[in-house]
């Protein structure tokens, strides 16, 4: 008894003598013996002691061997309880039988204590595996439903970072599987203030949770900056950026985006990495691939990302297709794959274009054959249409754009009695946000408002010398100086005027600040440079950049800049 | 071949310690039932249960290391098996001559 | 507030994080954010991610910092500009004396 645990077996013979040794020779080796008379009794211990290993003898009175094994194994269910038939039989069929039982092995008599002792040792061997593979599928169904309740979870936050956007408009149709995300596939649409529509279809390599990562900033970053009015590439350099930064190397996102512009009927179109996309002609039902000119998102830097795009005209009910290799990439049962050949005979084959969209999903599911779970298959579709058709959201706006010369102006004046206690910068771009076109300048607008305003305000009424700017000390000397003179100020002014135009490619926002200071001579003025780096003496050089140039007048005290924009569309 | 194969009587003396003589004892009971029920079975002609008495006989007869009586069981069994059902009579004879010398060699080993 | 700091363990780097608008208003907030540290740190951030706009005022206290922190010695990273304020940031050429992420 050296590696084989006491065990509890029990033996079932009707032959007294032959119970009576079996007992003998179990005891002996250590294990502990129950016993039974027939079958129906062997049953019944069975199920009161619940033994290791059974002994049956086949042919016994009331329930034979072969019975009692069968209720037995069906008593045991998952567990394995290993039975050894006792028998002098020695015909094939009879073994058979024994087998077919339920039986395990066999043990015939004379008994031999060594063969005996062999075989319970082996069958406990064999019961330890079993219970351990027992315990580990338990352990795998756990996790497994672990697993599947954190996707679940992961889901339910990532469906409401990216939910599904304006996917809802008239002209969208689109294809995804619930659980896309886990497959790395990812579809995000937003309008602009512009009425255009954003699109992005993402393919992140891998499957699971770590291709479900990026996924997330992806389409918060999408939804955080489209509906602000940023450009396609602002929001591609962002969404890069990220990625890059926060996704592992070897996990990428192929991606298209486009921006579809529905007054003007184009499309801006950025693909890295995924399969050419269709554009349909209505007219003739031609197809144009749009192919793959980049590398896909977050595997870049942003110093290396490209972002040019393809512009493409479109007719009404003109159509773009794009999808992720889920499709092409569907095999059949013979392994072959979908591929693009018979994705063009879907189209070749079409009769009604309103039907495509439906027949290359039926196609690849055919193709697939049935059973198979099209878990992989992303798949969109844009028609051109009339912005009023679109949408709600791309109405409202193709009225307002409709309009396409809008001019209005306003004049502010800040006197005296307000200088300490009113900062005019936050009220005058809360009003210049309320321009949905210039929502993307903000930051812009903001440094340029704030630079001219503090040169009228520090320079100009409170006639500030920022030559005490040299040092840390004098930085900071100057700002205590400026809280010193702006409550002691009892005259001046400050004037701000803007003046807002649009026109059919964008608008022109003018500023113009007076200040009641002595100004300066302009004439004469040295150009602030950007490659110095003071503590100051950049603001003004700042504006120049950013509007390309800051015209004095006056005696100096009146500056004017010309911000103009133009919508990317 | 020996009535009695001492071999595996030594074994089980080892086995079976104070139960050994229990073992004879359980063995001698069993075996002169089963004798009788053959002696009785043979008057009537159910095969079956010829061969399953013989087939009984023949496993404890040669758990004790009986092996003549073994065989003689053996040779009972299989003729129940084929439906030989003439002349028992002379076999079951034969098995308890046999199974009387077996008790007097057991006798005389313990 | 505007102006919030935190110091690594060791001490050895310090994290100022700016919220809203970066001028003027918060120099006085900025310079003690690294300043009144007992030990002076070998690297400096300056996390930008919840800075949504900023003046020239703010880029000369960013170069306070610098100067600070040993000049052309120093180590100074600015992390999570948006992609507005990091415009401003590298038309004035921040680039070239900042670790800009």
């Amino acid at each position: 008894m050296n590696d084989v645990r006491r065990l509890k077996i029990l033996v079932a013979d009707d032959t007294d003598t032959d119970r009576l040794i079996l007992e003998s020779i179990v005891r002996k080796e250590g294990h502990t013996v129950v016993s039974a008379c027939n079958g129906l009794q062997a049953i019944e211990v069975y199920n009161a002691e619940r033994p290791d290993i059974v002994l049956l003898d086949a042919l016994m009175p009331e329930l034979d061997g072969f019975g009692a094994a069968r209720k037995i194994k069906e008593l045991a269910g998952d567990e394995l309880v290993p039975i050894i038939f006792l028998t002098s039989l020695s015909d094939t069929e009879s073994l058979v039988q024994c087998l077919d039982a339920g039986g395990d092995d066999f043990l015939s008599k004379p008994y031999n204590r060594i063969i005996l002792q062999a075989k319970i040792k082996s069958f406990n061997r064999m019961r330890e595996l079993h219970s351990t593979m027992l315990t580990q599928r338990d352990q795998i169904v756990q996790y497994n439903n672990r697993l599947l309740q954190e996707q679940m979870v992961a889901k339910h936050v990532f469906d409401n970072v990216a939910h599904s956007g304006c996917l809802n408009a008239n002209n969208v149709r689109y294809f995804l599987s619930s659980l896309a995300v886990f497959n790395g596939d990812v579809l995000v649409a937003a309008m602009r203030p512009s009425g255009s529509m954003m699109v992005l279809l993402g393919d992140f390599t891998g499957h699971g949770l770590p291709a479900a990562i990026g996924a997330m900033p992806l389409a918060s970053t999408f939804y955080g900056m489209v509906p602000k009015g940023f450009s396609m590439t602002d929001i591609l350099r962002e969404i890069n950026g990220k990625l890059k930064n926060i996704l592992p190397v070897g996990i990428f996102c192929c991606a298209v985006m486009m921006d579809i512009n529905f007054r003007k009927r184009k499309i801006k179109i950025w693909n890295g990495g995924l399969p050419d996309c269709f554009v349909h002609r209505h007219s003739d039902s031609s197809i144009t691939p749009v192919k793959s000119t980049h590398l896909p998102l977050g595997v870049l830097s942003n110093r290396a990302f490209k972002d040019d795009c393809e512009y493409i005209e479109l007719e009404k009910n003109d159509r773009i297709f794009v999808w992720s290799d889920g499709i092409h990439e569907a095999r059949n049962a013979a392994g072959e794959m979908f591929g693009e050949a018979r994705l063009k005979q879907v189209f070749a084959n079409n009769r009604n274009q309103n039907r495509l969209f439906d027949e290359i999903i039926e196609g690849v599911q055919q193709f697939v054959g049935g059973g198979e779970k099209d878990d992989d298959l992303s798949l969109l579709e844009i028609r051109m249409d009339e912005p009023e058709r679109v949408n709600a959201y791309a109405k409202e706006a193709s009225d307002r754009f409709g309009n396409a010369d809008i001019e209005w102006s306003m004049r502010f004046e800040v006197k005296p009695t307000s200088f300490k206690v009113f900062d005019p910068l936050p009220m005058l771009l809360n009003v210049l946000m309320e321009v949905p076109s210039l929502r993307g300048f903000s930051s812009t607008l903001y440094t340029i408002l704030a630079e001219l305003y503090t040169n009228a305000l520090e320079h100009g009424v409170l006639k500030l010398d920022s030559g005490l700017k040299q040092t840390p000390d004098g930085f900071s000397e100057y700002y205590r100086l400026r809280e010193e003179r702006i409550n002691l100020v009892g005259s001046g002014y400050v004037r701000i005027n803007i003046l807002h135009k649009t026109n059919e490619n964008g608008g022109l926002l003018k500023v113009r600040i007076e200040d009641s200071g002595d100004g300066f001579d302009f004439a004469n003025r040295s150009h602030d440079n950007l490659s110095a780096f003071g503590y100051s003496g950049r603001g003004i050089a700042l504006v120049e950049k950013l509007c390309g140039g800051v015209k004095y007048s006056g005696r100096g005290n009146i500056a004017e800049v010309d911000f103009s924009w133009l919508k990317d569309d | 071949m020996e009535h009695l194969d001492y071999e595996t009587l030594n074994t089980l003396k080892q086995v079976m310690e104070d139960d050994f003589n229990l073992l004879i004892e359980t063995f001698t009971q069993d075996s002169t039932e089963r004798l009788k029920k053959l002696q009785e079975l043979i008057q009537g002609n159910d095969a079956d249960l010829i061969r399953r008495a013989a087939h009984s006989f023949k496993g404890s007869s040669s758990n004790i290391g009986a092996q003549q009586l073994s065989a003689l069981c053996a040779a009972l069994e299989k003729k129940a098996l084929a439906g030989e059902l003439e002349n028992l009579t002379v076999d079951v004879a034969r098995i308890e001559q046999e199974f009387q010398l077996v008790l007097t060699q057991l006798d005389a080993f313990h | 507030m505007a102006i919030t700091s935190t110091v690594s363990p060791d001490g050895n780097q310090v994290t100022i994080y700016i919220q809203g608008r970066f001028d003027f208003s918060s120099h006085q907030e900025f310079r003690s954010a690294y300043e009144k540290l007992s030990h002076a740190p070998t690297h400096y951030r300056v996390d930008l991610q919840g800075t949504s706009y900023l003046d020239s005022s703010a880029l000369g206290m960013l170069l306070l910092l610098r100067d600070y922190a040993g000049g052309e010695q120093s180590n100074i990273q600015i992390v999570n500009c948006a992609p507005d304020v990091k415009k401003i940031l590298l038309i004035s050429n921040f680039e070239q004396l900042f670790d800009i992420q």
